[in-house]
């Protein structure tokens, strides 16, 4: 028995080793671990935890489904716990992961008969672009919610006219004001499937935006960030 | 050899537990009610609320101080967050999850080294359900000899924000259909009068093998069936269903068979769309309405039971006026409310817990007041109807017998009638309360089973 319970010694393949990071802006990173061991769908998010700490935290999968690394999109919270740790990470550090988890993916069936649009505060954009990588084909517009413009991560790998963003700190983005300020000014086509990330309250106010101009809460899919 | 063993929390740890008494009986401990005569002492522990994670660690403190005067060997399983688990490693003998129990006994033999849970590699902060399976397999000892809960799926994939369940049971696991009707049939055969499927999301039944196992429908249809075919009397619940999985086809097979019972828990936790978002429930108002329609449409005569959180972080009046405004529109039969409080480990834990603890209470009495008057609405329409109805216990106050109707409600009876605990009989209601009805035990003959539905709750 005790040479049976010790030969389980052994990395659990829960974890991964880092291997490189990207630093987008001052406070973001995109974390990059080698391949996932598991089939995952575009808009789902692990749980991230960190070798030697009890916790962790959700992250949206930021890569696509067939890309080479699991990528995550990590802003690092000011006084969190839990993101700054994340962002002192260094490769080769090991960190747990679990999942794929959560419903917020679309439905490939209505890809070739419907319009998509990606409504995100700050890091939300992190499942829209793993819906973008994953899906050849899709007819979606980004609308991103940001405070500075250099927080459009990864912005050029969008196509022209598709990534829309919003800038509330400065006027480098493509609207100047508040993400719903843009939603309100906008009309969609009658199949429009809406999917909201990041903030609660922007998430909130999107939605009621979205339900006055008449969409059916069955095309808005939500995820909560905080 | 006496074992001891506290079960805290839901009905998922209590069934758990029957399974740990089993193991520990097979080995020849005795199970005792008294900690002070015992030599194995165990927790099936609870996360859900502070309170039960402190009777634990006072508990251990106490067991601990015994340990210089007997021989005591200490463990605790069930619901444990990794924080907790951190500490329980250093107080107890061993840890565990559920789905290494089958491994207990050789732990116990080999007591002295350390458990696989404690191992200090890397390990896993969410528990893998891989092994649930063993637990399965082990016949349980079951605290009743006419009630039962049978497991049929284990964790949890949903992530509500407030919940931290996915992380103290792990993934969603289905238990093979074919165990579960076995397990049913021998319950059965046994004469247990009510069974309930137990599981955290029990209509996600299925969805984690990807079509290599049947749903939660084809299940229960075939519970249906083989109650048909035995041509007993039973009654088979199932909980906690969650809104996201229920389908119209679930609630058409409840509909088409005497043993599903006429009672449906569909927890709700908020009647407003931005609180529900906030909880990651993953359901609309409009898709919860459509269930309790079709509920009320194929199954008019169901109970509806639902569990209610008020408070939750920033929930605003308005937000909680529309839980109340969704209280009188389903007119619950029982509605368990809970006042929020962040859990540790899950998501909401880490948000701004904005409403006040005497708001919450307001909110709280101002819905049971609302509850309240539908369920007494609802027990006054059983008035004068003859009713079947399984005995379960006495009531503490009068001595006299306690049960339960198909579908939840509670009766208290007018006598004692100790020799029925365990059946079903039929009882005429003649009194009503606010949260049960009271009857008088009628005799009736014994009815075919095809004509039994006439005498059920309409
Ligand atoms: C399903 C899901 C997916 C998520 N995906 C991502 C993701 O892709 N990228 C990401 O950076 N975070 C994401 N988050 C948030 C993430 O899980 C953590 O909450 C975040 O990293 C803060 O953790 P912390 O320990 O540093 O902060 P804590 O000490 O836990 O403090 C939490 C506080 O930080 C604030 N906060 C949380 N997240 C953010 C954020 N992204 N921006 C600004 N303030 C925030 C909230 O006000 C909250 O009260 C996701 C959350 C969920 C539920
Ligand atoms: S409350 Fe939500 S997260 Fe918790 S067990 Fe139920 S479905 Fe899962």
């Amino acid at each position: 028995m005790m040479t049976d319970v010790k030969q389980q010694i052994k990395i659990d393949e829960s974890f991964y080793k880092v291997e490189n990071i990207r630093k987008l802006t001052d406070n973001t990173i995109s974390l990059s671990l080698p391949g996932s061991r598991f089939k995952y769908k575009a808009g789902q998010h692990i749980s991230l935890g960190i070798h030697g700490n009890y916790q962790s935290r959700e992250y949206s999968i930021y890569s696509g489904a067939n890309d080479k690394n699991l990528e995550v999109l990590v802003k690092e919270v000011k006084d969190g716990y839990f993101s700054p740790k994340l962002s002192h990470l260094k490769p080769g550090d090991l960190v747990e992961v679990h999942g794929p988890f959560g419903k917020f993916f679309i439905d490939e069936k209505l890809i070739p008969n419907n319009k998509f649009v990606f409504i995100a505060s700050g890091t939300g954009i992190a499942p829209f672009r793993s819906m973008v990588r994953t899906h050849a084909n899709l007819d979606y517009t980004l609308i991103h919610g940001v405070r500075y413009s250099n927080e459009a991560y990864d912005k050029h790998e969008y196509a022209p006219g598709r990534h829309i963003l919003c800038t509330t700190g400065d006027k480098n983005g493509n609207y100047h004001g508040r993400l719903t300020g843009y939603l309100n000014e906008c009309s969609f086509a009658e199949n429009t499937h809406f999917y909201l990330c990041g903030n609660s309250n922007m998430i909130f106010d999107a939605l009621e935006i979205l339900k006055e101009k008449g969409f059916d809460r069955d095309h808005i899919h939500c995820e909560v960030y905080f | 050899m006496k074992y001891h063993l506290i079960t805290l929390g839901c009905q998922m740890n209590i069934s758990d537990s029957e399974r740990v008494s089993a193991v520990l009986e097979k080995m020849g401990y005795q199970k005792t009610d008294n900690e002070e005569e015992a030599n194995i002492l165990g927790i099936l522990a609870c996360s859900v609320r502070q309170k039960p994670i402190d009777k634990v660690y006072n508990k251990i403190a106490r067991w601990n101080r015994w340990k210089n005067k007997r021989n005591l060997i200490t463990f605790v399983s069930g619901c444990v967050l990794p924080a907790d688990k951190e500490k329980f490693l250093k107080t107890f003998d061993f840890i565990f999850p559920m789905s290494e129990l089958a491994a207990f006994p050789d732990m116990i033999r080999e007591y002295g080294i350390v458990t696989p849970a404690g191992l200090k590699a890397p390990q896993p902060v969410m528990p893998k359900n891989e092994h649930i399976v063993d637990l399965w397999h082990i016949q349980p000892k079951y605290q009743s000899t006419y009630e039962a809960f049978v497991p049929i799926q284990n964790g949890c994939d949903k992530f509500c924000t407030f919940c931290a369940v996915p992380y103290t049971r792990g993934r969603e696991v289905s238990r093979p259909s074919g165990e579960i009707l076995e397990e049913v049939r021998h319950l059965v055969n046994q004469g247990y009068k009510s069974i309930t499927l137990l599981g955290q999301n029990v209509n996600s039944y299925g969805l984690d093998k990807n079509g290599e196992e049947i749903t939660f429908a084809e299940l229960l249809r075939l519970i249906g069936e083989y109650g048909k075919q035995s041509g007993q009397e039973f009654w088979v619940y199932f909980t906690s269903p969650h809104p996201q999985d229920m389908t119209r086809e679930v609630i058409e097979v409840v509909a088409s068979y005497n043993c599903l019972a006429k009672q449906i828990h569909l927890p709700m936790q908020s009647g407003d769309e931005r609180v529900l978002i906030k909880m990651n429930r993953r359901h609309s108002m409009d898709k919860y309405r459509k269930i309790v329609a079709d509920i009320r449409e194929l199954i008019p005569q169901a109970t509806l039971f639902t569990d209610i959180i008020v408070g939750f972080t920033s929930e605003s009046e308005p937000e909680f006026q529309n839980t109340v405004a969704a209280m009188h529109e389903f007119k619950f039969n029982m509605a368990y409310i809970a006042m929020y409080s962040p859990r540790p480990g899950a998501a909401s834990y880490r948000w701004e817990n904005e409403v006040q603890q005497d708001e919450k209470k307001r909110r709280f009495h101002e819905l049971s007041e609302v509850m309240k008057i539908h369920t007494r609405e609802y027990n006054q329409s059983l008035l004068s109807k003859t009713l079947r109805i399984l005995v379960n216990g006495t009531d503490r106050k009068t001595g006299f017998s306690t049960g339960l109707t198909e579908g939840k409600i509670s009766v208290r009876l007018d006598r004692r009638y100790d020799s029925l605990n365990g059946q079903i009989v039929d009882v005429k209601i003649t009194g009503v309360a606010d949260f049960s009805v009271s009857g008088e035990k009628v005799q009736t003959p014994a009815l075919p089973k095809n004509e039994r539905e006439l005498v059920r709750e309409k």
